[in-house]
């Protein structure tokens, strides 16, 4: 088992003028399971490609372990691949399929045998051993290309979005199943999605990426409570954070936040911070999770000063929530979570109570959370 | 023994003939030796069987429904042992490898002179091998310079992937072309019996080529592109075949970024868009300007793509993309009002077509 490292990595191809990923700095432990999300685009696969060996590093330095593999070759990484087309070779039975690696190694035939029986006892397709691919489903097939994987007991596995040919209920178990698998191997993984509930549920921590730059590394509770900028922000999070524009003012020494439908008081603790970095006066961007407007009576009762009203364009309820989407704040919709037994109608006008102390903060020219910087 | 053998066999023999797999103790069962050899023969009433190949466990038998005469009995147990039925051939390797880049110097000089229908002639050594059903393949690597393996290398990790009766045949500087028997077709199938259908052929040869494209990646290192085409004999059409592969590669890497895998069958509409004067693509990429922003958004890429695999069939689509139909016709509407174009009329689905194939060439100007 091995850590990654990645130190000022980029990536650029020949005839663009841009990088495709851009000083990149990671150290990715041993055991931990890194997850690199983004949308399409943003460089996560590219990064993947170039740990695997598939994409040359055009500046910087890659150790795996304490190696420096920049100039290794993939099958001398020590390493192993799970992509999203997960190909197997369709000549060959499930067995052959995962042996194939190993004999090309030259392990001994005994050795070989146990890997595969192991792996395969593992991911419960033991019964599949003398099947062709052709024979398997979408879900069994992923997880012979999971056991081809496994039977080299690498350093590091490499996942590139492996479960988006799934159906959605496949994925969610399959979800589940790798997680279970990577706590078991105890071995360093790196996977790329571009699903938030993929990374958020799977990863130890998780790599935010645009435009081929890191936006943030951290965990997932991190990530979703102390995002850094804007982007963080409302990448993370289903349905996302509720962003309003509007000006800051301070009257008889209460910093309040000032939008279409807003007039609400900040708390003192940040508003001393927004004072002492200059931003009263100033237009900014507040964010607010659609699980922080409340409601019930109790919350609006205790919260006067971040009472606002709206009216319900569209509820959508899903049973255990309810997600309303309201006019009259900001610009743009503004989306509530609330309990799903409600009895809230479309059409109808509402209060509702912001839990002010879990609001973020964005500068408007440089789109970073003031409070977490 | 390929596909093609098999034929002249059961011709000559005038009986059923089939290549099959046992294990030894199978063989031994029979009333076979314990431990086999190619060449070992069992007559069991109207059945003959024939050792063509031993490999660890596994027996590769020829299974005849005819009841032979002691002299074509020995005649075949000779084949196998000491013919080309059980062995690629004696050669030693570095013997083989000069033998396969003569020969790839031909086809590179054939395909230069334009002369694609040419036959190989006699004068190869490898001439012998190429008179059976092939199927061939093209690979291209991408791999830095320093990272080229040597011939040996390659040759050995394909071996194991196709089978030793492969061809590794070195084309041009990280070119390759690859033969493969035929057989491998019959081996994708999940039943031995099942006979495989003309239409399921290239569904065989698709996946034959994805998984050597997988392999590839992981276990020889590296980037490369693989064209497959379907079975040839390659004493006939090999410089055909090769010109085909080559300019399939070509037109898959120009016209589908990022895929790796090729096939001939899939480019007939990229071939002749690429054969139209750059003025006249020009022209009409001018004339649906305004168009062209369409295929920045990736959902509206990735549905139109899979809607077009489709055959435009909506459930179907829906079904690929794990959408609900009426999420599907939402969008195609949505498409139809920013756009003008409904896919699902058979004049507008062409332009899209057109314009998302051209769209992918133009946009990397």
């Amino acid at each position: 088992m091995a850590g990654v490292r990645l130190e000022h990595v980029y990536k650029k191809y020949p005839g663009s003028d841009k990088a495709s990923v851009t000083d990149f700095n990671l150290d990715i432990q041993d055991k931990e399971f890194l997850v690199l999300v983004g949308p399409s685009g943003c460089g996560k696969s590219t990064t993947l490609r170039m740990i695997a060996g598939l994409e040359e590093i055009s500046e910087g330095k890659l150790y795996i372990g304490d190696r420096v593999v920049n100039d290794v070759a993939p099958k001398d990484r020590d390493i192993a691949m799970v992509f999203q087309s997960y190909a197997l070779y369709p000549h060959m039975n499930v067995y052959q399929n995962m042996a194939f690696g190993l004999k090309l190694r030259k392990f001994r035939k005994d050795e070989i045998d146990r890997r595969v029986r192991e792996a395969a006892r593992t991911l419960e397709i033991e019964h599949l051993l003398d099947r062709k691919p052709k024979a398997l489903s979408g879900g069994q097939r992923q997880r012979v290309a999971l056991g081809r994987a496994i039977v080299r007991e690498p350093q590091v596995f490499l996942m590139d979005e492996p479960l988006s040919n799934l159906d959605a209920k496949l994925r969610t178990q399959m979800r589940a199943n790798i997680s279970k698998l990577m706590k078991r191997l105890e071995t360093t993984c790196i996977y790329v999605t571009h699903d938030q509930t993929e990374a958020m549920t799977m990863g130890d921590r998780i790599v935010v990426m645009k435009d081929g730059f890191i936006q943030q590394a951290a965990t997932p509770d991190e990530l979703y409570n102390h995002p850094v900028n804007l982007f963080v922000a409302g990448f993370i999070g289903a349905p996302a954070m509720n962003f309003i524009t509007g000006q800051l003012t301070e009257e008889g020494g209460a910093v309040r936040f000032k939008a279409t439908g807003f007039n609400v008081v900040i708390p003192a603790g940040k508003a001393q911070l927004l004072r002492d970095k200059g931003y009263i006066g100033r237009e900014m961007i507040i964010g607010i999770r659609p699980e922080d407007l409340h409601e019930e009576p109790v919350f609006i009762e205790a919260s006067p000063n971040s009472v606002i009203s709206a009216s319900i364009e569209v509820s959508e309820n899903l049973g255990h929530e309810m997600f309303l989407y309201l006019n009259g704040l900001g610009k743009d919709n503004v989306i509530a979570r609330v309990d799903g037994r409600s009895q809230l109608q479309e059409g109808q006008n509402i209060k509702l109570a912001v839990d002010m102390n879990k609001i973020h903060l964005f500068d408007k020219d440089t789109e970073l959370n003031i409070l977490e910087a | 023994m390929n596909n093609s053998r098999l034929q002249q066999l059961q011709q000559l023999m005038n009986a059923p003939v089939e290549s099959v797999t046992m294990t030894k103790a199978e063989w031994t069962k029979a009333g076979g030796a314990k431990l086999p050899e190619a060449g070992d023969h069992l007559q069991l009433e109207r059945l003959f069987l024939l050792v063509t190949k031993t490999e660890s466990n596994q027996l590769q038998v020829l299974r005849a429904q005819a009841e032979l005469t002691p002299l074509e009995k020995e005649l075949l147990s000779w084949l196998a042992k000491y013919g080309s039925m059980s062995k690629a051939g004696n050669v030693s390797a570095s013997e083989l490898e000069r033998q396969t880049r003569r020969l790839g110097e031909w086809l590179q000089q054939s395909i230069d002179a334009g002369e694609w229908r040419l036959e190989i002639p006699e004068r190869f050594e490898l001439h012998h091998r190429l008179f059976d059903g092939m199927i061939p393949f093209l690979l291209m690597s991408e791999q830095a310079e320093n990272r080229e393996p040597s011939y040996g290398e390659l040759e050995k990790v394909l071996r194991s992937y196709l089978s030793d009766d492969m061809l590794l045949i070195p084309l041009r500087e990280r070119e390759w072309l690859i033969l493969g028997t035929d057989r491998l077709l019959a081996e994708v199938e999940t039943n031995e019996a099942d006979l495989i259908e003309r239409g399921e052929t290239k569904e065989a040869l698709v996946s034959l080529a994805t998984g050597l494209h997988q392999m590839l990646t992981e276990e020889w290192g590296g980037d490369c592109h693989v064209a497959v085409g379907e079975p040839i004999i390659p004493t006939e059409s090999l410089v055909y075949a090769v010109a085909m592969l080559r300019e399939t590669i070509y037109l898959g890497r120009k016209f589908h970024v990022g895929m790796h895998v090729h096939m001939p069958w899939l480019v007939h509409l990229e071939r002749l868009l690429s054969g139209i004067p750059e003025p006249v693509r020009a022209r009409f990429m001018d004339e649906m300007s305004g168009r062209q922003d369409l295929f920045t958004d990736p959902e509206t890429v990735s549905t139109l793509d899979a809607f077009f695999a489709m055959d435009c069939n909506v459930s179907e689509t829906a079904k690929r993309l794990f959408i609900h139909r009426n999420t599907l016709l939402y969008r195609l509407d949505k498409l139809k009002q920013e756009a003008g174009l409904d896919v699902r009329s058979f004049n507008d689905a062409i332009l899209v077509r057109l314009l998302m194939l051209l769209y992918k060439v133009t946009k990397r100007k």
